[in-house]
């Protein structure tokens, strides 16, 4: 008679991430931990075979032999992809969150591939930059129709934009990051958005939920024909969301950080001093993330 | 609706206490002789000694322990003493208000030999190791503290191991003292350990009457003992300690007893002195580690599903060809989250491990504090 198996409890140590030893060390009671989620980061499903001639116990057996990273203490360095829990075990699809580039105010800067912000006046206000592709005044907001869309659905025609979105997989919530330091966050009219959370690396939280009524941020997607040139999402289509980014005023003010964090640079013709970033953008919903290119510039 | 982060209930988060115990084996000659004392760091205040690990000028040194001498008020009036005599005085008592406290009258007690502060006769003159936290850590385990000393009578460079001495904290795992304001602490006492520098049983450890021969203070990190007891013969007795040994002990090229160093030769000669004899240290320490333990149950139903972008293919689950397959997928890792949702701390698993509804597991996530 063999020993029972008992490998169903696993044993790890957990190592505090700078944020988690930033919040011990304040003692105001904001380490608490309540919750936990699962992630795979290191993993490739490419490499699940499911042609294996050698049956299915095979089919992951490349997946299974990833070696695994030790953990990393920076907060934003990990759990960049979590794993979801959902009631249904037939899905076939699942939403994505997607860039809508087919406008020409939501389109990238088309030489860069990256949404360009001008940091002050003086560049938003240069002939050769306004109204170009994929440049956003981020200097005054408001006054710039470009805004950064991003949809969220089944981007697959299997499941037509007819079919209803299940109400599980809709994104009505997402937290979208920046540094601080360079950037804030505002709707698509321009109104500043309020930060949640900024952590030990100066990197700014912020969450925007669908509401009822006319929110400017998060708006569900109602459009339910195909074949249309205003969507991105094939199929089955969920929520938008329509960001703008103001420039902080260390990058107004001053060109120290263009000195320390970038270099110098020549967009449609004018040579700019630039700094290179993302926004990070996750789904609280279905945890599907997504990380936009975005360049600063100024005028020397 | 799908969900990412699950909610610990307060059945999913226990605390846990756990002592960790690490064997500290310190050889003598480390102690003297292999650095030729590059190890060794004086200080201009000649209060004391500071024995590193390594040459004390390098980066990769670790400070072992300090050493140093002192001799009580007491003492001093019995018998003059011509160098440092203020710095001895001020050692004893600087490390008596610490490790003993003071008596009712607001005065400073002596070290006492048993431990029982009401009656019996005190240590008047002690050597204190006082050992780094880096290697006693919270403390040291209780029965497990050693110093070996070298006890052939003559002196020489280095000293003859032929004969040797141990010193240590016989039966503290079962008995010990708490009645200092330090915490706990032992008695020390005496056995031969090579040869017979010390005649008879009686005075030995587990004797009818073992002699004390100094204490161990486990969370201090502190061990005092009376040179005189145990490195001169019972002709020499100070303050009614008296010598346990069969021959006294030569502790300097000038032929000096302890009792003579004590009086006059500075705290640094008698720390040198004594270094010469050491011949080994050894105790374990002991951490005490809180952790909390967060059981992550992933049951059935839950985290099949992943947000992974190479997950999907056009939207379409990589893991499934029909919508009847069960969904996997291959967690490497568990985040621990705050009520707004920032990660506090992460925990990795060693390889992949399948989750798909046929199956569950519970990972207990412990953190250390």
């Amino acid at each position: 008679m063999g020993f029972l198996d008992n490998s169903g409890d696993i044993i790890l140590d957990a190592v505090l991430t700078d944020t988690g030893r930033m919040r011990l060390a304040k003692a105001d009671g904001s380490f608490q931990i309540t919750a936990f989620a699962l992630a795979d980061d290191e993993i490739d499903y490419s490499l699940y075979d499911s042609t294996n001639a050698s049956g299915s116990a095979y089919y992951d057996q490349n997946i299974k032999l990833t070696p695994i990273l030790e953990a990393f203490t920076n907060n934003a360095s990990f759990m960049k992809s979590k794993l979801m829990s959902l009631s249904r075990n037939d899905l076939l699809y699942l939403p994505v969150i997607k860039l809508n580039e087919l406008a020409n105010s939501n389109k990238r800067h088309a030489a860069s591939n990256l949404f360009i912000i001008t940091a002050d006046q003086t560049t938003a206000e240069t002939t050769a930059l306004q109204n170009v592709q994929g440049i956003l005044n981020g200097y005054d907001p408001t006054d710039d129709a470009k805004f950064i869309r991003l949809d969220q659905g089944i981007d697959n025609s299997a499941v037509p934009p007819s079919t209803q979105l299940p109400p599980a997989l809709v994104e009505s919530q997402y937290i979208v990051k920046i540094n601080n330091d360079l950037g804030n966050l505002a709707d698509s009219y321009g109104a500043l958005a309020s930060t949640s959370f900024i952590d030990d690396d100066g990197i700014a939280s912020y969450y925007f939920s669908l509401t009822a009524g006319a929110s400017k941020v998060v708006t569900r997607n109602t459009i339910t024909s195909s074949g249309t040139s205003t969507q991105t999402i094939a199929g089955s289509r969920g929520t938008i969301l329509s960001l703008k980014i103001s420039t902080s005023l260390n990058l107004r003010d001053s060109d120290s950080l263009f000195t320390e964090l970038g270099g110098t640079t020549t967009v449609e013709g004018e040579t700019v001093n630039y700094i290179d970033t993302f926004i990070s953008i996750e789904g609280l919903t279905t945890g599907y993330r997504v990380d936009i290119p975005v360049r600063f510039i100024k005028l020397p | 609706m799908a969900r990412v982060y699950k909610q610990f209930t307060s059945n999913d988060v226990t605390s846990t206490r756990t002592l960790l115990h690490e064997s500290v084996p310190i050889t003598g000659t480390i102690i003297s002789g292999t650095y030729s004392d590059n190890n060794i760091k004086n200080y201009s205040h000649g209060m004391f000694q500071s024995v590193y690990d390594y040459p004390y000028l390098s980066s990769s040194a670790n400070h072992i322990f300090d050493l140093t001498l002192g001799v009580s008020t007491g003492y001093s009036g019995a018998v003059t003493i011509t160098s440092q005599a203020t710095k001895k005085v001020n050692i004893y008592n600087e490390l008596a208000q610490v490790l003993v406290g003071f008596d009712e009258t607001g005065s400073v007690r002596n070290f006492d030999r048993d431990g029982q502060l009401a009656t019996g006769s005190t240590h008047t003159d002690l050597v204190y190791f006082n050992f780094s936290r880096l290697l006693s850590k919270d403390e040291i385990k209780k029965g497990t503290f050693a110093l070996e000393f070298m006890a052939s009578s003559g002196y020489a460079v280095p000293a003859s191991s032929a004969l040797r001495i141990k010193v240590y904290d016989s039966g503290a795992a079962d008995v010990y003292k708490t009645n200092s304001p330090a915490g706990e602490y032992g008695i020390l006492y005496i056995t031969n350990s090579a040869g017979s520098p010390v005649s008879g049983t009686t005075i030995q450890a587990g004797g009818a009457s073992a002699a004390a021969v100094g204490l161990i203070y486990y969370q201090a990190g502190i061990a005092v003992i009376n040179p005189v007891i145990i490195m001169c013969d019972s002709t020499q007795n100070i303050n009614g300690n008296q010598g346990i040994l069969s021959s006294s002990l030569t502790m300097n090229v000038g032929g000096d007893l302890i009792p003579a160093m004590i009086t006059g030769s500075t705290i640094q000669a008698t720390a040198d002195a004594l270094r010469n004899r050491l011949y080994n240290v050894s105790f374990n320490n002991t951490t005490e580690i809180n952790s909390t333990v967060y059981f992550c149950r992933v049951n059935h139903n839950e985290f099949n599903y992943s947000s992974n972008p190479t997950y999907l293919a056009n939207s379409k689950i990589r893991v499934k060809q029909r919508r009847s397959d069960p969904p996997v997928a291959y967690p490497t890792a568990v985040g621990l989250y705050s009520p707004d949702r920032e990660l506090l701390a992460v925990g990795k698993l060693s390889a992949p491990q399948r989750k798909d509804p046929a199956g569950e597991f519970t990972l207990r996530v412990r953190l250390d504090y």
